[in-house]
């Protein structure tokens, strides 16, 4: 007997948050690289700029077109300047023409996926859309289903779709895919586009956010491309083995001139060669630039402040304290 | 980077029996950096600060007074905030004018020895500060650590007037003095792991299931685990095989210690440094990475460093809580 906890916590031990620098993320949410799609996937991608999308789409689409897989891409821009298929895939330039007659890429205009007659978003259409294109792909000889695409267009300018219909949109294509063996989807919104409620509330429809491949990923060290801020998310352990693959990542941001923030909660440990490579790329920044440490694991940030800031010129502390270490015992 | 201060750098003993002879050589110090303009500190006991109060009468309020205790905390941390704490004030213009009051009850032999070192460090890592460094030593303490004094300190203080020590030993040679005595065997039947691979995230592994049950804080395992990826990175680095790790606890007049230990059959060069002089925060320090060894000092305890023909070993002491295993 007893009584209850009065706090109330008694068996709440979900998953810390995602500390990836956008507070908005949430514990419930699985969070996978483009590379590890795979069927059932309901997928989110809120990019920060052309770069961002361009490198999660294209690989995705690219990804597709490689394994035998059906790509569709609802949009109105023409096939040939999609992300991902200006670059040559294994060593041969992506024949759009080629492709698109065999049925593996799929380029349907939005009035043809998602409007109904008089041009309004209709959001029942495109997860019938989408069933369709799988209802087909197994008899075509495709062993899946990718479909993405974008809806800022949706969300701004004149004749924007209210959001209880994107919404039901959603939840659609969620229904559709989820259940699927053979189904992924990557539904793209430009988060300068929309407030950051509308974003959460498209976001909550997903399962899955999706994210870049990372740049390096080793067991011990992972590093991946973060976007906004412009940086590096650094996760595990970097030492001697790992600073010169770290240094090469560290010079490709370096090149674009401004602030660089690494986001380093989930940096468990890092010895005194990282800290110092870091100064030194921090150096190489311009004068009134910094190397921005965010949200740093507390273990890590004490060894920091041993070394004393000071003898780290360049190196500043970020955003808050990690919130995901599993040490903290929130 | 230094800035402009015009006295030379001194460091000197004062050796007192009492509370006149104590009073006599450290009030005109005091006084005399008052009148220059020097920022002057004073690292005292409680009851001691009292006394100078009581002496300075209202000049005391041109002193700052600190705490020894805190003060006195690690050798090379209270070497390297002392340091920058003179080029601050040398970037000001003014000379940093400190009276210590090292402290030497309750330390272990071990740590007493560092502190001696620290002493003699400081007269290479002041030299351009222009620092003036006053430090009484009580006739009351172990014969030993005032002898000791009298080699680290160039001038010795009687009243007003400070001359030459004939018995001062040159700083390098005295902190090679200090490690003249072999380091005791490890402990029986303690294992030696080889390290061979260059990927230390193994090694890391190992160190922290070693100390599982040593009640190490979180906070104190990070620190060991950068220290020892520092050592062993040098040893594969600039030393030669075989490199060994041994981990062992200690329990010193009650008092237990996890002890870390790294070999390998290299020897360093003349003229290391051993992390012994604080590298300071300037961009130069920082584009040469200059602060290993001086940090694996500062994230452990104590360090102990043998290098010679029969090869080098590294012991990083990491105190752990509470007495008696408690």
């Amino acid at each position: 007997m007893g009584f209850p906890n009065p706090g109330g916590g008694v068996g709440w031990t979900g998953p810390a948050p995602t500390p990836d620098g956008h507070s908005m993320d949430a514990p419930w949410f699985a969070k996978r690289p483009v590379s590890d799609v795979r069927p059932g996937d309901h997928g989110w991608l809120a990019y920060a700029g052309a770069e961002e999308r361009d490198r999660v789409i294209g690989t995705f689409v690219r990804e597709g077109l490689r394994h035998n897989e059906k790509v569709v891409y609802v949009t109105d821009a023409p096939a040939d300047g999609l992300p991902g298929l200006d670059r040559p895939l294994d060593g041969h330039r992506i024949d759009v023409g080629a492709y698109t007659r065999i049925g593996q890429l799929r380029v349907i205009s939005r009035a043809d996926a998602c409007l109904d007659r008089r041009g309004a978003f209709e959001p029942a259409m495109l997860a019938d859309t989408l069933g369709r294109e799988l209802g087909g792909a197994f008899a075509e000889g495709f062993r899946a289903v990718r479909l993405t695409t974008d809806h800022s267009w949706a969300l701004s300018g004149p004749g924007r779709a209210d959001l209880a219909q994107m919404l039901g949109c959603e939840h659609r294509v969620g229904d559709t895919v989820a259940p699927s063996t053979m189904a992924m989807a990557i539904c793209q919104v430009d988060r300068r586009t929309c407030s950051g409620a509308e974003l959460l509330a498209l976001r909550d429809t997903h399962e899955v956010l999706i994210e870049v491949d990372p740049e390096f990923d080793d067991g011990v060290l992972r590093i991946v491309r973060t976007f906004e801020p412009h940086g590096l998310r650094l996760e595990g352990e970097l030492d001697g083995a790992r600073h010169t693959v770290l240094a090469e990542r560290l010079a490709a941001v370096n090149r674009a001139g401004r602030r660089v923030h690494l986001d380093v909660a989930r940096l468990r440990f890092i010895d005194l060669g990282g800290l110092n490579l870091l100064a030194q790329h921090a150096l190489a920044l311009p004068a009134d630039e910094a190397l921005v440490l965010d949200h740093l694991a507390p273990d890590v940030e004490n060894v920091i402040e041993m070394v004393g800031w000071r003898r780290l010129p360049g190196l500043v502390r970020g955003a808050g304290a990690a919130g995901g270490t599993e040490d903290l015992g929130r | 980077m230094i800035g402009t201060v015009t006295g030379a750098f001194t460091h000197r003993v004062l050796p007192y029996a009492g509370v006149d002879e104590y009073l006599d050589g450290a009030i005109p110090f005091v006084r005399e950096g008052i009148a220059a303009g020097d920022r002057v500190v004073c690292v005292s006991t409680v009851g001691r600060e009292e006394l100078l109060r009581d002496e300075l009468g209202a000049a005391a309020g041109e002193v700052e007074f600190v705490d020894a205790a805190a003060w006195y905390g690690h050798p090379s941390r209270t070497l390297a905030d002392c340091l920058s704490d003179a080029d601050a004030s040398a970037g000001e213009g003014r000379r940093l004018r400190l009276l210590g009051e090292p402290v030497w009850a309750f330390r272990s032999p071990l740590e007493v020895l560092e502190w001696q070192r620290a002493e003699a460090i400081l007269n290479v890592a002041f030299r351009d500060t222009g620092a003036s460094l006053l430090c009484p030593y009580a006739a009351s303490l172990p014969p030993g650590v005032v002898a000791a004094a009298r080699k680290t300190h160039p001038e010795t203080v009687r009243g007003d007037r400070a001359s030459a020590n004939p018995g001062f030993v040159d700083p390098w040679a005295f902190s090679a003095q200090c490690d003249d005595e072999p380091l005791p065997s490890p402990p029986d039947g303690t294992f030696a792991l080889r390290i061979e691979r260059p990927d230390l995230y193994w090694l890391r592994a190992y160190v922290a299931d070693q100390v599982r049950h040593t009640a190490l804080s979180g906070e104190d395992l990070q620190r060991l685990l950068v220290a020892v990826t520092e050592v062993v990175t040098n040893a594969l680095r600039h030393g030669e095989p075989p490199i060994a790790l041994r981990v062992w606890t200690r329990v010193d007049a009650g008092e237990r210690s996890l002890v870390c230990e790294v070999t390998d059959a290299g020897s360093w060069r003349d003229g290391s440094g051993y992390g012994l002089i604080p590298p300071r925060p300037d961009r130069r320090t920082a584009a040469q990475g200059r602060f290993g060894l001086w940090a694996v000092r500062l994230l452990c305890s104590l360090v102990q460093i043998r290098t010679g023909e029969a090869g080098t070993t590294v012991r990083m002491w990491l105190r752990l809580p509470g007495r008696d295993g408690a």
